[in-house]
């Protein structure tokens, strides 16, 4: 693991870019997103395949492939989560320096 | 938390160009990180001893083949590729050398090259012994075609150095260990050599045994005796210079008128009984009007024209008892034409040339001749039947020590033992008178050892 982040640092640090502006988008973001049937699908789907990262399953490539995947996919994960709690954060201050509701 | 959890819905968007980075990024980096790892896992083998190693990375996965030396080598050659940072699975696919029953190696030598053949048991030792066959050898070309085996006896490389530095005295031959038993064939390069290698050779390490078939060029020895330029040439060689010295003696006195040209070398390698074979060759030579000596190794060459019918008849027969049994002679004898006949004068002259060269010797007090005058009697014998109307007699004279009646007798059979051999020779007994004359008739005085010897003498005498 350390290796495969050693050897991708780039292309995670993008992921983890592209995370967070993911994640800093979404919290302003009018829409319901994915549907809640869709994403249990998804993340069964990316259970799955870190499952089968765990268990070794695929072979050379494929499996490298599938690490890496996993790999920018967790940056990407973090940096949803860091750019949306940086957005929530960031709104909700601004929110009472704002003028007052009426009544 | 809830909150996160209900915005990570709207995440997934992200996921389409995630993919898209992600597929740039396996496009780029699948062949520098194979590349890398293939580096590292090399790296991490460097210090095993492996033949053969073969590593292929597919992604993270390497896939090892090697042929090991040893259960532990082949167990940590697979551990340290394992142990490389970034390996995810090692296909191990390593096996151990094949084991050779039983181990052989060889050396091999023809006439343009040396070939190495059979099992080495680790890659190094293999190196070791082709430095050690080009050290050995100079600018001769060393072919390689040793391959790699377990089961070699202990102290194998020890052993085949040393054989290595053997094979440089060889003109051709083969030289083999199989497991602990050592066989050499061929030939040594040099008179010598077989000795040379068999001295050698028994600084073999502890535990190989060995058969030494080694032959050696023949040991030559070679005499020439020329009539025309009056000289015994002797050429080849001696084992010593003792042995040298006792030929050039024996030569000296066996050949009375001939200069001896010593053309001799002193090299080992001679067979055993060497100058027992070669100095009654010598006398046989001696016999001759022309002929040679041929020596090598246990055979022994006569070959030229005799005197007279007997003396060829004799020397056909055989060089007598002292000629060691284990040499084998050939003699291959002409009789020399007759020469014109001489009337009684020149016939005495004859006879008083030859003499006048070298005397007839006995054995001390006795009438026995020593061999060593054979030739001059011969000389005589043709010089007799040169004028075969002359009665001729043979007297015997001795030095005055003793009594005079000794002397007398002695004097009286030391001239019979002359013509017995002259009669022996084929000469019509009654031609002949022995006379002895004991101390009566001296030549030189009697007080020195060399009047002495002077008076000592037989005479012939043309009546």
């Amino acid at each position: 693991m350390a290796y495969l982040v050693m050897f991708h640092w780039g292309w995670l640090l993008a992921s983890l870019l592209l995370g967070l502006a993911m994640g800093w988008i979404a919290v302003v973001q009018r829409g319901d997103g994915v549907s809640k049937v869709l994403a249990r699908w998804l993340a069964g789907l990316a259970a799955a395949l870190v499952a089968a990262s765990i268990v070794r399953i695929l072979p050379g490539r494929f499996g490298y492939w599938l690490d890496l995947l996993l790999v920018m996919f967790a940056c990407y994960l973090v940096g949803c989560a860091a750019g949306s709690c940086l957005r929530g954060w960031v709104v909700s201050r601004n929110a009472p320096a704002g003028p007052p509701a009426g009544p | 938390m809830r909150g996160l959890f209900r915005l990570s819905s709207k995440w997934w968007p992200g996921v389409i160009p995630l993919v898209i980075l992600w597929a740039i990024a396996a496009w780029n980096n699948t062949a520098p990180l194979e590349a890398d790892l293939a580096a590292r896992s090399g790296a991490a083998l460097k210090d095993i001893t492996l033949d053969q190693t073969r590593i292929a990375v597919a992604g993270r996965d390497v896939t090892l083949g090697a042929d090991a030396f040893s259960e532990d080598g082949r167990r940590s050659a697979v551990a340290s590729v394992d142990a490389v940072a970034g390996v995810r699975l090692v296909n191990d696919e390593t096996r151990l050398v094949p084991e050779a029953k039983p181990f052989v190696w060889s050396a091999e030598r023809d006439v343009v090259r040396v070939t190495l053949g059979g099992s080495a048991p680790l890659p190094a030792v293999k190196g070791r012994l082709v430095d050690a066959a080009k050290a050995a050898l100079g600018g001769v070309e060393v072919a390689d075609q040793m391959g790699l085996a377990r089961g070699a006896p202990a102290r194998f490389e020890n052993a085949a150095i040393l054989l290595l530095e053997q094979i440089a005295r060889l003109k051709d031959g083969k030289i083999t260990i199989s497991d602990n038993k050592v066989s050499l064939a061929g030939m040594a390069r040099e008179l010598g050599g077989r000795e040379a290698i068999s001295a050698a050779l028994r600084n073999l390490p502890e535990g190989f045994s060995v058969t030494n078939d080694i032959k050696a060029p023949p040991y030559v020895f070679q005499a020439y005796k020329d009539p025309v330029a009056v000289t015994l040439t002797l050429s080849g060689y001696v084992p010593d210079s003792s042995t040298h010295a006792a030929i050039i003696h024996a030569a000296g006195r066996k050949f009375f008128s001939e200069k001896v040209v010593d053309n001799l070398k002193q090299s080992v390698g001679a067979p055993s009984g060497f100058a027992a074979a070669v100095v009654p060759a010598l006398g046989a030579l001696s016999r001759l009007s022309t002929g040679t000596l041929v020596v090598s190794d246990r055979e022994v060459k006569l070959s030229g024209d005799a005197l007279y019918d007997g003396a060829a008849a004799q020397l056909r027969a055989g060089l007598g008892k002292d000629f060691p049994q284990a040499f084998q002679y050939k003699a291959d004898i002409s009789v020399k034409p007759a020469s014109a006949p001489v009337d009684a004068s020149v016939c005495q002259q004859l006879f008083s040339n030859v003499l006048g060269k070298s005397k007839i010797r006995f054995d001390s007090g006795r009438a026995t001749i020593e061999s060593d005058s054979t030739g001059l009697l011969d000389r005589l014998v043709e010089t007799a039947l040169r004028c075969p109307t002359a009665a001729i007699e043979v007297a015997g004279h001795t030095d005055s020590d003793g009594e005079d009646a000794a002397n007398q007798a002695l004097s009286e059979k030391r001239a019979q033992a002359v013509v017995d051999y002259l009669v022996k020779a084929g000469l019509p007994a009654n031609r002949f008178t022995a006379v002895g004359y004991g101390s009566t008739e001296p030549v030189a005085d009697n007080e020195s050892d060399e009047g002495k010897a002077q008076n000592r003498r037989i005479e012939f005498l043309v009546r």
